[in-house]
């Protein structure tokens, strides 16, 4: 009986502690994308998912030829654990990998098949390596991973070493080699010729790489092999200090993050993590700001403290929803929560149609936001004892002090709104040829002329309409090319030097259109051609953001000759997938805004997965 | 020079998807010298045109500068003035409208031919191409015989459906002017001027690429009287 109750207590133990896929997830991870309910992909075979770009791509090393005829369930994943990619950058090197559960380890090597075990440096741990890849497993639980040292740190070794050796720059020399290279070549050339005339035709060298090539001291490394070998020690070090954090003390992201770790508690499909201080701190750009003013780099970095962005992917019937949360810290939330502090401007709604493909709200105060900033900025410049600081916030206290805000404020509240209304035919001039009959000479000649053009419309709320009314009145002065048209104002061959752009000022809001329609019959808006209520109503309740897309329309009306036929291949494809997507946003307080899009589909599809995958792919090709 | 095909490329790609009028016009004096006058239209498709500039690259070729296509512009006048045979070379470039002209003596229609076809040589990769080696213009001081080269055919096979519609729309016309009248032309669709000086045939570049013959021509003037 003790010895059960011992075997008992030492199972439910080590499935209290076994590590999961997420426990592997390294804590230098600052994205990760978490796929929660991992058997969405399990009925997709192998074949279709190396199929696809993103995937062929990034696992080009993976699936080889090894995955015929296989589903993801048949590769030995367990599909009860998440399944997380994560990309991080930090001071030193760069991380990127997967973290998943095993099922069937014979099975996953059927498919990892360019893994070959490798000494393993933590006990209960059993490592393969593969190139640049390392895949490290630890009971039913895998991480795949690469480390990739930062290329300035691996040149700074590199070069104290070489220079620590009594060696001289690896570039004086460059351009003298490169000559007698060039010499060398074409002599060799010569040689070769003359070679290869006196060797039978059937035992003469194929390819000039035949010739081996022989280095006067194989002991010694040239630059290039002393940095390879750098790179590859910085490598391993880091690989191994990352493998004792996450199987040894058991530091990951998981543990050492409260925000991740509850993220991951949610029921969604998927959760992304964005940690955006990490970006801030790890930037490249920030490099100057943190040797040349290190207080002010302190006080930023504390600014930003705290700055996250959390999602939630939702797989619905025929809806996919991305739930964001942006959080952050006091100081910067109090300047979002100024900015966002702002009564939506219903006028704009009667200038959306009721048969619009796109469009956006963005509702903000920019007045509130700029003072806020101001106390919450100027401190941290203050403090930088510095001098070309001390003279910045100088000028920047005085430009406070003499600029008339109000106007300033008054003219650009902030708040705008935009549409997609299509193609239509805009009128353009061209050049004709016209030949005389009686000697066939010919004389160009202006005629009016149709073109196919995109329509947008850009508008924002004012309280000083006076101010870009000055602005046109003097321009027109200056050039006939800006026309006053009593009710509007137009900007002849504005756009691409051949079509109008009109400007209309009416009741708080300034308007940018190369809609002629909108110009000349609806100067006072759409009226009952208007955004329907419900419509608006979604628009209005929405937080500082908000827009509409019907995929489908948008799509079919993007203009053909405006894209590479690559483009076209892709909006094609795209042209099956109807639907709509909607963006709304949250009221913003001092610790979050919340963010919603929802995209519906029509059409049919075998699974939900299948159309993540689709979506993906749709997305990763476009971004390329 | 890898600029200059880049610049003719676009131009090329621009011509093949937007609507375009291409004008040739070409003077033979008694003496055999004479006037060429090469002019393309895009004025209609300023808007595409202006979009397609507006691009850093289209297709993963970089797309020049109006600056860039100037100075290649200056470049191409350079090298075909320095042909023999050849002078007055002018090339008047519209960039609001999109409109280019070249205009250019000759001392003979031989001249002017190996003039195009060493100008094609030196800016493309066709330096071998046989149909380079053919001739299109031959001129024997009574009768004219006029053809286009068969690359275009060869170009004709990459057009795309979309851009079928456009190049339904554009226009080629071919001019020829003599110091004599013209008794009569071959090609049925030839039309001759009111003063029998000139004739001209017009058709669409779309049927011209499927039948690049539609612009065939043999003219003949009336004999010399003795």
């Amino acid at each position: 009986m003790k010895h059960l109750s011992f075997v008992i207590c030492s199972l439910i133990f080590t499935a209290s502690f076994a590590q999961k896929s997420e426990d592997l997830i390294p804590r230098d991870a600052v994205t990760v994308f978490s796929i929660n309910n991992f058997t969405l992909l399990q009925k997709i075979s192998l074949d279709d998912l190396v199929k696809y770009e993103f995937m062929a791509e990034v696992q080009s090393e993976l699936f080889d030829g090894s995955t015929s005829g296989k589903t993801l369930k048949d590769a030995g994943i367990d599909f009860d654990q998440k399944m997380n990619i994560f990309y991080g950058r930090g001071k030193e090197y760069e991380i990127s990998g997967f973290t998943f559960g095993i099922k069937n380890k014979t099975d996953l090597f059927q498919v990892f098949d360019d893994f070959q075990l490798a000494d393993s440096k933590i006990p209960g741990t059993e490592t393969y390596t593969s190139f640049f890849n390392s895949l490290i497993i630890k009971g039913n639980s895998a991480l795949l991973i690469r480390v990739e040292p930062l290329q300035d740190r691996v040149n700074e070794l590199t070069d104290s070493i070489w220079y620590a050796n009594g060696n001289e720059s690896p570039w004086v020399d460059t351009y003298e080699e490169m000559e007698e290279d060039l010499k060398e070549e074409s002599e060799k050339e010569v040689m070769k010729e003359e070679i290869y005339e006196e060797m039978p035709e059937a035992t003469q060298p194929k390819t000039e790489d035949e010739f081996p090539v022989a280095e006067e001291n194989p002991l010694q490394k040239n630059y290039y092999e002393m940095r390879d070998s750098v790179e590859m020690v910085l490598q391993i070090g880091f690989l191994d200090a990352i493998c004792k954090d996450l199987f040894v003390s058991n530091l990951n992201l998981k543990a050492v993050d409260s925000r991740f770790a509850e993220q991951l508690t949610h029921p969604s499909e998927g959760i992304f993590f964005l940690d955006n201080s990490r970006n801030l701190q790890q930037s490249k750009r920030i490099w100057y700001l943190e040797t040349m003013f290190p207080t002010l780099y302190s006080d930023l970095k504390e600014l930003y403290t705290g700055n996250v962005l959390l999602g939630d992917l939702l797989l619905n019937n025929n809806s996919v929803q991305f739930k964001m949360e942006s959080r952050y810290g006091e100081k910067l939330g109090s300047i979002y929560e100024k900015l966002n502090h702002s009564k939506f401007d219903k006028k704009v709604l009667n200038y959306i149609h009721k048969d619009n493909t796109a469009y956006f709200t963005y509702n903000v105060n920019l007045r509130e936001a700029y003072e806020q900033a101001f106390k919450v900025i100027m401190p941290i410049l203050t403090n930088e004892k510095n001098t070309q600081m001390s003279t910045s916030v100088l000028a920047l206290d005085l430009l406070n002090e003499f600029i008339n805000k109000d106007a300033l404020f008054g003219t650009y509240k902030g708040s705008m709104f935009g549409t997609f209304n299509g193609i239509k035919k805009v009128k353009t001039t061209k050049i004709e040829f016209t030949y005389d009959e009686e000697t066939f000479e010919y004389q160009e000649k202006e005629v009016k002329a149709e073109e196919d053009m995109p329509i947008f419309t850009l508008g924002f709320s004012t309280e000083r309409n006076d101010i870009p009314l000055k602005v046109l009145q003097h321009l027109s002065r200056l050039t006939s090319r800006f026309q006053n048209k009593g009710t509007y104002w137009v900007f002849e061959n504005a756009i691409l030097n051949a079509a109008p752009l009109y400007m209309i000022a009416n009741e708080g809001l300034f308007i940018f259109t190369n809609d002629q329609d909108l110009a000349e019959n609806h100067v006072k808006g759409y009226g009952k051609e208007a955004l329907a209520k419900k419509d608006a109503a979604k628009a209005a309740k929405s937080g500082s953001m908000y827009a509409n897309i019907n995929l489908a329309q948008a799509i079919d009306r993007f203009p053909r000759d405006f894209f590479s036929s690559k483009q076209n291949e892709i909006l094609d494809a795209m042209r099956g997938k109807t639907g709509s997507m909607e963006l709304t946003s949250s009221k913003t307080t001092k610790e979050k805004t919340s963010f919603d899009l929802l995209y519906t589909y029509g059409g049919t599809y075998d699974n939900a997965g299948k159309y993540l995958l689709d979506l993906m792919n749709s997305l990763y090709i476009i971004s390329k | 020079m890898n600029k200059l095909l880049i610049i003719f490329g676009l131009l090329i790609s621009i011509s093949l998807s937007s609507c375009i009028e291409i004008t040739d016009d070409i003077t033979i004096n008694a003496d055999g010298s004479g006037l060429f006058k090469y002019a393309i239209n895009l004025s209609e498709s300023k808007v595409k045109v202006n979009s397609l500039l507006a691009l850093d690259s289209i297709e993963g070729k970089k797309v020049p500068t109006l600056a860039e296509i100037e100075s290649k512009i200056v470049e191409f006048k350079k090298i075909f003035a320095s042909k023999p045979g050849i002078s007055n070379v002018k090339i008047e470039s519209d960039f609001t409208n999109f409109i280019f002209k070249l205009t250019c003596n000759f001392s003979s229609v031989n001249t002017l031919q190996t003039a195009v076809k060493e100008v094609i040589k030196e800016i493309s990769n066709e330096k071998n191409s046989t149909e380079l080696e053919a001739v299109w213009l031959k001129w024997d001081g009574q009768k004219l015989e006029r053809s286009i080269p068969d690359i275009t055919i060869k170009k004709s096979k990459e057009f795309k459906t979309e851009d079928i519609e456009q190049l339904k729309k554009g226009k080629y016309t071919s001019i020829s002017r003599f110091a004599k009248p013209i008794e009569k032309c071959s090609n049925p669709s030839g039309i001759i001027s009111k003063n029998k000086l000139a004739t001209m045939v017009q058709t669409n570049i779309y049927s011209l690429t499927k039948n690049p013959k539609l612009l065939e021509n043999t003219i003949y003037l009336f004999p010399n009287k003795n």
